[in-house]
């Protein structure tokens, strides 16, 4: 019978602690250049611009359809002996790009999905008072599909803070490459990785609660 | 906009010519116990004092970079380090792409099993049939790919955690160097013993980039280690970490390759 070895579980608990900011940071960096890319991608798809719609679709459709850490590896380990220059760029960097190409693409479509969800009047009533398309779309409408997308862009947030511990793959120490390496000296690995999947719980936990406030807000103008 | 551009100047005039202390940039696991480990957020080992008594004859700064060991060969193409502190062994095709430092540590290939070897492993032949452990990218694969029987061994390469998936029992065995399977025994609860001799002499060194900069590096870095091998300093590293002085060459002469 194996007997867990609570004192060194609880010692290691400050050490990953250490590295939530760092997992905080790189999610949080991620999270908004992924929203404001995810945006400019909805809305042309909305629009249904030429060429550029096609080129958006097989974006979205190249990052929805292969796995993020195949990508983190293509950007990291690939690209760079194609191109020397991004071999420059740090493996924390890596990461919040890979991030935030791979959750833009899932974004947009919860995005588009959000305005296209926004009333048809909605859209005719803003024409009839002589607004032109970006207008209706910045005052009328993406602050209603905004409601719409919340829940679903929150659930993107929390994924992207699980996803974040990929990043030790391109030599990121955060939370998961701390416990790993922690693991590594003292071989205790069923505890150092049951820490560390404790402080993931309670950080989406944490989250998720937040989540609930805001969705409740925001539909109390809603209920009826 | 004028002071920012003598900045620059200065900068990139002080990159090229031979600072007083440079800095060495160093990649390394960190997961490689007890070469390169950490306990409690502080990285230690072998090579993390082996770096720094080097750092302190030549006066520069070390400073570690910590990435998985696959990643470590291209990261030191692109200039992400200056060299790699991981036990990294001579091997013809690294010594086509980069100019090696003295060899540092002397050791050979072991083979591991579970504790009471009921796989009945007695050396690299009964390998046949059997899963393997090696560390990816790791110099044990090439050494396990070029053994006659290669074809029949189900080589399973890790990025870590190889000493736990065989006492676990998921695979069946494990190759990694004699002398940090010594220490791994020893140290990690883990049931698992020795199986058979080393079966082929390997020596580790520091690789550097093959251009003029890197060649200097290394110059200046194999100086430093005949210092540190002739003061003594290398030996007591190793038998700190290692109980044992395996920084000079087996009295013993194994064929080498």
């Amino acid at each position: 019978m194996y007997t867990l070895n609570l004192e060194y579980m609880i010692g290691l608990v400050p050490v990953i602690l250490g590295y939530v900011p760092k997992t905080l940071a790189m999610a949080s960096a991620a999270m908004v250049a992924a929203l404001i890319l995810a945006a400019v991608l909805a809305v042309f798809r909305v629009f249904k611009i030429p060429v550029i719609d096609q080129l958006v679709a097989l974006f979205i459709s190249f990052f929805r359809g292969t796995p993020l850490l195949v990508q983190l590896f293509l950007f990291y380990y690939g690209l760079p002996q194609v191109f020397a220059s991004l071999a420059s760029i740090d493996g924390i960097t890596a990461a919040i790009i890979g991030l935030t190409l791979h959750f833009s693409a899932y974004m947009a479509e919860s995005i588009r999905a959000a305005i296209l969800g926004v009333d048809r009047s909605q859209w005719e009533a803003s024409e009839s008072i002589g607004m032109t398309r970006w207008q209706m779309l910045r005052r009328i409408v993406l602050p209603q599909a905004a409601r719409i997308a919340a829940p679903t862009l929150m659930n993107y947030f929390i994924d992207i803070i699980k996803s974040t511990s990929l990043a030790f793959t391109l030599g990121v120490t955060e939370m998961m490459g701390a416990a790993q390496k922690e693991a590594a000296g003292s071989f205790l690995y069923l505890e150092a990785f049951l820490v560390v999947a404790i402080i993931y719980w309670g950080l989406v936990e944490f989250f998720s609660f937040f989540q609930r406030q805001l969705e409740r807000r925001m539909n109390r103008a809603f209920a009826r | 906009m004028f002071k920012s551009l003598i900045a620059a100047l200065a900068l990139s005039a002080a990159s090229i010519a031979p600072a007083a202390a440079d800095t060495i940039r160093v990649g390394m696991s960190g997961g490689y116990f007890p070469f390169t480990f950490v306990e409690q957020d502080v990285l230690q080992g072998f090579e993390v004092d082996f770096l720094n008594a080097i750092g302190e004859v030549t006066g520069d700064d070390i400073e570690f970079v910590t990435m998985s060991f696959s990643g470590q060969i291209g990261a030191l193409e692109s200039n992400r380090i200056d060299t790699i502190a991981n036990q990294l062994t001579i091997t013809p095709e690294r010594e086509a792409k980069f100019v090696f430092s003295q060899p540092y540590v002397y050791d050979g290939a072991q083979i591991v099993v579970r504790r009471g070897n009921e796989v009945g492993i007695g050396g690299p032949d009964d390998l046949s049939g059997k899963s393997v452990a090696v560390n990816l990218g790791s110099n044990f694969e090439e050494l396990l790919r070029e053994l006659p029987n290669s074809a029949d061994i189900d080589i399973r390469t890790y990025e870590s955690n190889i000493e736990q998936d065989v006492a676990i029992g998921r695979v069946d065995a494990f190759v990694m160097d004699r002398v940090s399977t010594g220490q791994v025994i020893a140290k990690s609860p883990a049931p698992l013993e020795q199986a058979g001799e080393p079966f082929s002499e390997i020596r580790n060194a520091l690789p550097f980039r093959n251009d003029e900069a890197g060649n200097a590096l290394r110059d200046k870095v194999d100086a430093a280690i005949t210092t540190l091998k002739e003061n003594g300093k290398l030996a007591e590293i190793s038998e700190k970490w290692l109980d044992a002085d395996v920084t000079q060459p087996a009295a013993e002469t194994v064929p080498a390759e």
